[in-house]
């Protein structure tokens, strides 16, 4: 099948040539050359579409190569970035990064607030340059009330540089007993010295604000507020104060007094003058202000004291 | 009544000012509120002094009840009077108690028993400071209420503000009553003085502003500091050194004001250093001299010089030591070794 078709094809280009050679020989040569030279361009054209078909091939080749080792590194990026961010679910690849910053911001922004949170707990600290410093929060009642400071060195020992505590809190004689033995322990007195005192000088302060028509005048205190004296009474309608108290807070580490002293005035009734223990009682279990709420009923309420 | 009263009412009358004058006479409490409204303010204040004595006449005031309207003046005023602070000591740890009647007692008893003559006034505030009043006499004559001692004393505190009298002699005698009064063991002087009292105070109560580094966000302070480039065309080449003096500033001076102090003094007395060739000075005897600044606000003063670029940023702790150590007159003498400013105390 092979030989045969351009054999007969021949037979017919003969025959042609036959024909043709009616016209003369001279065209059927150039008719010859013609074809030749056709089929000589063909055969060219076709050499060189081979060729760029193997070119091609090759290009092809390559490029595959090239996508599998781009393939097999991204897997292994990926594959890493699990590793690091445990069970992340996957993303793509190029929101990877900021999403790393962002997370740490986020444990950042969780850690200060921790501690900022922290100075509800009454005592916080923060390192310094030189040492430490701490803050003492104070709160009576659940109303946070003042904040005193302590700069302390810690080398060669540990000392107070700098601090805004009172002055008639005994601090000196406080560091004295602890600072260099027991900076917990020293830390904790303060703190409870500090928070009677502002716990003192709250209910004397609410005492004066809430119920100064009951008082003659103003308290009379001192700086720590652990001596109080005033007259008052329990109704508030009259202008006589026929009660007298004065409170002792012996213990400084605590905002209720240790021993009360009421006095009723000589003219008054008897029948006031038998209620000065009961006020005395009130006023040592009892914080000030909420003593006058319970002893201050109308007029005959006063066996409502506890 | 006692002409010296009189006229002691009448010249402590006329140091008020006009529009003060009655809220001062209603705060007295002296004269009624009938008696106040007799009085014409409009007049000239020399009139309104010489009525005022006049209805003191009627209620025939005492030198008592002259000495507490002088208290209160002096109380809405102590800035006319030069404060000095003094601090007592204690050898015992015990806190007691303080019974303002008790204090009073000993105070008094404690002066009269060594002066016959001399005029006493307390006065209690609602910070709890007490003033306290004193006119001085000798045994033979009349205490002289022109040449007054003031003392503010705040209860529990080693702290006491005094204002002493022209009289210098009667210094220690005050001092040994107020000592035994508060039950202290003794007194000094802290070589810390000014006019105002207020600022001394805060001083010597460590209240004066004060950095404190913590974790907690303390609330943000108004300050209107007006943006200082608004042109964009500027550019701000010394950003960061300008950061870094107002940091360093304010670790050293608070964000507060400070407290109110018109001198600091340095007294010198350490050795010329010379360059030995120039043979100025070879002398081994300390080379003395005082350094005194003043200002009608010393420290608010040392506070702007680093950020008026006056002043190199952390100024030498002798000078910002001021607060902290509660004393604005030093003595410097030299040290050995070679660290430079060293507080000696007198």
């Amino acid at each position: 099948m092979s030989a045969f078709p351009p054999a007969r094809e021949q037979q017919r280009k003969m025959e042609e040539g036959r024909a043709y050679s009616q016209d003369g020989v001279l065209s059927h040569l150039e008719m010859l050359e013609a074809q030749a030279h056709e089929l000589a361009l063909k055969q060219e054209e076709t050499e060189q579409q081979e060729e760029k078909l193997a070119r091609l091939k090759a290009r092809v080749q390559e490029l595959r190569l090239r996508r599998d080792e781009l393939q097999a590194k991204v897997d292994l990026q990926q594959k890493r970035l699990l590793g690091k961010e445990g069970v992340v679910t996957s993303s793509a690849p190029d929101a990877a990064q900021p999403s790393d910053r962002a997370v740490l911001e986020w444990k950042m922004k969780s850690v200060q607030a921790m501690l900022q949170v922290f100075y509800l707990t009454g005592i916080s600290g923060k390192l310094t340059k030189h040492g430490v410093c701490f803050c003492i929060s104070t709160a009576y009642e659940g109303t946070y009330l003042d904040s005193y400071y302590l700069d302390l060195l810690t080398k060669p020992e540990v000392r107070i540089r700098r601090h805004s505590v009172p002055v008639f809190i005994p601090l000196e004689q406080l560091a004295k007993k602890y600072l260099q033995t027991d900076i917990k322990r020293f830390l904790s007195v303060l703190s409870d010295h500090l928070n009677a005192y502002v716990g003192r000088r709250y209910q004397a302060d609410q005492l004066q604000e809430r119920f100064s028509e009951r008082l003659e005048g103003a308290l009379q205190r001192n700086s720590l507020c652990n001596v109080l004296v005033f007259n008052y009474n329990t109704s508030g309608k009259n202008q006589t104060f026929p009660f007298s108290a004065k409170l002792l807070y012996g213990d400084l580490c605590r905002s209720l007094p240790t021993e009360a002293v009421v006095s009723c005035t000589p003219d008054a009734p008897a029948s006031l003058a038998g209620r000065t223990a009961a006020h005395s009682d009130v006023f040592r279990h009892v914080a000030l202000h909420k003593a006058f709420d319970s002893i201050s009923s109308p007029e005959e309420g006063l066996d409502r004291a506890p | 009544m006692d002409e010296t009263v009189a006229e002691y009412i009448r010249r402590t009358v006329l140091k008020i000012p006009r529009d003060e004058i009655k809220s001062m006479l209603q705060t007295w409490g002296f004269l009624s509120e009938t008696q106040l409204q007799t009085l014409n303010f409009h007049q000239t204040k020399d009139n309104i002094s010489q009525d005022v004595v006049q209805l003191c006449e009627d209620n025939s005031a005492d030198i008592k009840q002259a000495a507490v309207l002088d208290i209160i003046y002096n109380h809405i005023y102590p800035n006319k009077r030069i404060w000095s602070v003094y601090q007592m000591n204690k050898t015992g740890e015990e806190t007691d108690f303080f019974d303002l009647t008790d204090f009073k007692k000993k105070f008094k008893r404690r002066l009269q028993s060594a002066l016959k003559n001399v005029t006493i006034n307390f006065r209690e505030y609602e910070d709890n400071a007490i003033w306290i009043r004193i006119a001085w006499g000798t045994p033979y004559k009349k205490p002289n209420q022109y040449k007054t001692s003031y003392v503010v004393y705040h209860s529990q505190t080693p702290y006491v503000f005094i204002s002493a009298s022209v009289l210098r002699s009667t210094l220690p005698l005050l001092c040994q009553a107020l000592v035994v009064a508060s039950n202290y063991h003794d007194i000094r002087e802290m070589e810390l003085r000014s006019h105002c009292l207020n600022s001394l105070k805060d001083i010597a109560f460590k209240r004066y502003s004060q950095t404190f580094q913590t974790y907690y966000p303390r609330p943000l302070q108004e300050r209107n500091v007006a943006p200082e480039n608004v042109d964009l065309r500027i550019i701000q080449e010394n950003r960061s050194e300008k950061e870094r003096i107002q940091r360093v500033n304010r670790e050293v001076f608070g964000d507060g004001p400070q407290p109110k102090l018109e001198f600091a003094q340095y007294k010198l007395e350490t050795m010329f250093k010379s360059n030995p060739k120039m043979d100025v000075l070879d002398i081994k005897e300390p080379f003395r001299c005082l350094v005194k600044f003043s200002s009608p606000h010393l420290l608010e003063s040392l506070k702007s010089l680093a950020p008026a670029g006056l002043a190199d940023a952390p100024l030498s702790p002798l000078l910002t030591c001021i607060p902290q150590k509660a004393r604005n007159y030093f003595k410097i003498r030299e040290r050995k070794g070679f660290f430079p400013g060293s507080f000696v105390s007198p």
